[in-house]
Parts: structure tokens; C-alpha cells; sequence
């Protein structure tokens, strides 16, 4: 799978290079879309989202919650895709966005993961559940607001161990500040799991040069994860 | 095949460890390194490299320490990704055996011989972060 993901990601990078000089010409035009292609690293690394021991635990997510040990059953201990929210706050490698007027791809460094942002579609009906969910965006003046379902639940919030249920709504509200800052702000519903939305907000900083590297977790992997 | 080397029984050389309390911790934590470190704390180690791991999803340093009757010990330094080392200036080759070196960063919570890495000074003076 992912080796699957890799080859995709190349093969969008592939085919943006008529795009975003397109997208180039477009973001001269008053009215369009800010572009937001760049290679972004989070400023301050958060490895807890949302308070751990105050956040509006349904009883179902308080016992997930206390059944949690970072030790041996975080998902991410057997290199398990992180989900979302947690891969775009809790993760200190750099993430690619490439731009396209239909469809925004964003490239994680470090779980390898490509994320897909839907620019001209609704979500789907009978979404199969996914680690990264079916994610949908639209343009709110120089917002890009990312409208995220469809999740399992094998995935934690954040590396603190908050749970949530396949009912998981993420949305996410992205600007770019100024030229080399971008803001993510973050609200997270689940009835099952929480009696009140959740927020929080990342700040990413733009990082000239780099690109996107190789990075296979499984290789010298000395993590034991212990547990489903 | 994964191994843990987190099992070995450890007594802590207190001659050659120094314990400051610090609250800088680090900015670049993965892989629960929040629950198998003390990020509180910093812990400075001198040691001689016998192997370094340019690995993902951590690199790793292999390294021996004496303590004050001469007895070694054999510890490990836990680092970040190889292409964050690499943006910070780390290179493969950046260490090895025989190398003295410096190691400063957070003690293992459990006061096994493990460190997770912060900043390493070489034996040619030259210092190198494991973040940005």
C-alpha cells in the first residue's frame, strides 16, 4: 500500500507541472485562489492536540481512553498511518501541498502518506472507512476549508491516545497568513466520542529547498505494538 | 524482524552522567518518545561510538561508556529520521567506531542505559542538533 501511495504521490507531482504554471498565471488574477504549494513544516511540534486528562469524554471514549498506553498500543508503534487530525499537527516532518484547481494533495514525510482534498465533489455515500478519510474542500475568500469524513477508528486523535469513532468530522480551515506561514485551524466532531467539538490550531512554516524524502518506518522499526 | 533494547539491565554510571534539570526538551518527539523518555531532564554522556544506525524511522548510536572503576557499559542514543538528521547537517558517515564523542539529551524514565539524543559534540569540537 504504500509503495502504491508513493508511486501515486509521484505520479500527481508528475502531471502538476503544466498545472501549477497554470495556477501561476491564474493566482496573478484577482479573485483567485491563493496558492498554498510549498513545502510546510509544523513550528511547534504538539504531540497532544487537546487536553488529555480535561477533553469531554462520552463515557464509550473515557474507557478507550483510559485502556490507552502510549507504550504499547499506539497505532502509530506498528507504522500505521496517523490519521486526522494527528498527521497534520503531531508529526515533526515536512508535508508537500501540490495545488490543482480540482484537487489539492498534500505529502507527508514522515508516515508517507498522500492526502487527497476533493475540490469539485460532495462525499461520496457509503464511504468505506479509511485511516485518512474522504476529504472535500472549497475556497472561502483566501480560506481553504477541508471538510474531512469517513474514518475508522484504528487511528488516535492525537499522541496522547484520544479516541474517536468511525462518526469522526474533521474540518479544517487552512490560510496562508503571509509568504512563509500557513495556518491550520482544526475542529474536530464526534458525538459518539465527545460531548463538544474540539479545536486546535497549527502553524506551519514554509521551508525553501527542501523536498519531500524517503522515509520507510518499518525499516528499523524497534517499537512493539501490543495491541489492536 | 524488530528487536527491543529496551530490556537489558542497566546500572546507571553516575561518574560519567550528569544530570541537569532542563525544560527544554525536545521539539522533534515521535514514536512515543514522550512515554519511554524524560523529557524534563537532560542527562550529558561521553562515550566511544561502535556503531551508528542511518536508519528510519530512527537513527541510532551505539556507544560505550566507562565508568569510574573502568567498566563499560554499553548504552544507545535514539534520534530522529534520517532526512531530518540530514537537514541538520548529519550525514551517514557523520560517525564512526572508535569516534569520542559528547552526547547531551533526556534520560531513559526507567534509568536504562538510553538517551534520546538533542545534540552530540564530536571529538573535533563540532556540534551537531537533531532538530531544526
Amino acid at each position: 500500500m504504500r509503495n502504491f501511495l508513493i508511486l501515486s504521490a509521484m505520479a500527481v507531482a508528475a502531471t502538476l507541472a503544466p498545472s501549477r504554471a497554470a495556477l501561476a498565471q491564474e493566482a496573478t488574477k484577482p479573485g483567485a485562489p491563493p496558492d498554498l504549494s510549498g513545502v510546510w513544516l509544523v513550528e511547534k511540534f504538539q504531540p497532544r492536540l487537546f487536553p488529555s486528562g480535561g477533553a469531554p469524554f462520552t463515557p464509550w471514549a473515557e474507557t478507550k481512553f483510559k485502556a490507552t498506553d502510549l507504550q504499547t498500543n499506539d497505532p502509530n508503534l506498528a507504522c500505521l498511518p496517523m490519521g486526522v487530525p494527528r498527521f497534520m499537527i503531531a508529526v515533526p516532518y515536512p508535508m508537500e501541498i501540490l495545488q490543482m484547481p480540482t484537487r489539492i494533495v498534500i505529502i507527508h514525510e514522515g508516515p508517507q502518506v498522500m492526502r487527497q482534498v476533493y475540490m469539485n465533489r460532495q462525499h461520496p455515500k457509503d464511504l468505506d472507512p479509511s485511516y485518512s478519510g474522504d476529504a472535500i474542500g472549497k475556497w472561502e475568500g483566501d480560506t481553504l476549508v477541508v471538510d474531512t469524513i469517513g474514518f475508522n477508528d484504528k487511528t488516535w486523535l492525537d499522541g496522547g491516545g484520544l479516541p474517536h469513532s468511525e462518526a469522526l468530522h474533521v474540518v479544517e480551515r487552512i490560510r496562508r497568513v503571509d509568504h512563509d506561514t500557513l495556518v491550520d485551524d482544526i475542529t474536530v466532531e464526534d458525538p459518539m466520542a465527545y460531548t463538544k467539538p474540539l479545536t486546535n490550531r497549527q502553524v506551519y512554516k514554509l521551508k525553501p529547498g527542501w523536498e519531500i524524502q524517503e522515509y520507510v518506518c518499518e525499516e528499523n522499526n524497534k517499537y512493539s505494538y501490543q495491541a489492536k | 524482524m524488530r528487536t527491543s533494547i529496551r530490556k537489558s539491565p542497566v546500572i546507571f554510571p553516575s561518574a560519567v552522567v550528569l544530570l541537569v534539570l532542563s525544560l527544554a526538551g525536545s521539539a522533534y518527539a515521535h514514536h512515543g518518545f514522550v512515554s519511554w523518555f524524560d523529557m524534563s531532564r537532560s542527562i550529558t554522556v561521553k562515550g566511544t561510538v561502535t556503531s551508528f544506525d542511518w536508519t528510519n524511522p530512527h537513527s541510532y548510536i551505539y556507544f560505550d561508556v566507562k565508568d569510574d572503576k573502568g567498566a563499560v557499559q554499553k548504552w544507545s542514543a535514539e534520534l530522529g529520521a534520517v532526512a531530518m538528521l540530514a537537514r541538520a547537517g548529519w550525514r551517514k558517515d557523520t560517525l564512526k567506531p572508535g569516534d569520542e564523542i559528547t552526547l547531551i539529551g533526556n534520560p531513559a524514565k526507567d534509568a536504562k542505559p538510553l538517551m534520546h539524543l538533542d545534540k552530540i559534540v564530536l571529538a573535533n569540537g563540532q556540534e551537531l542538533a537533531t532538530a531544526l
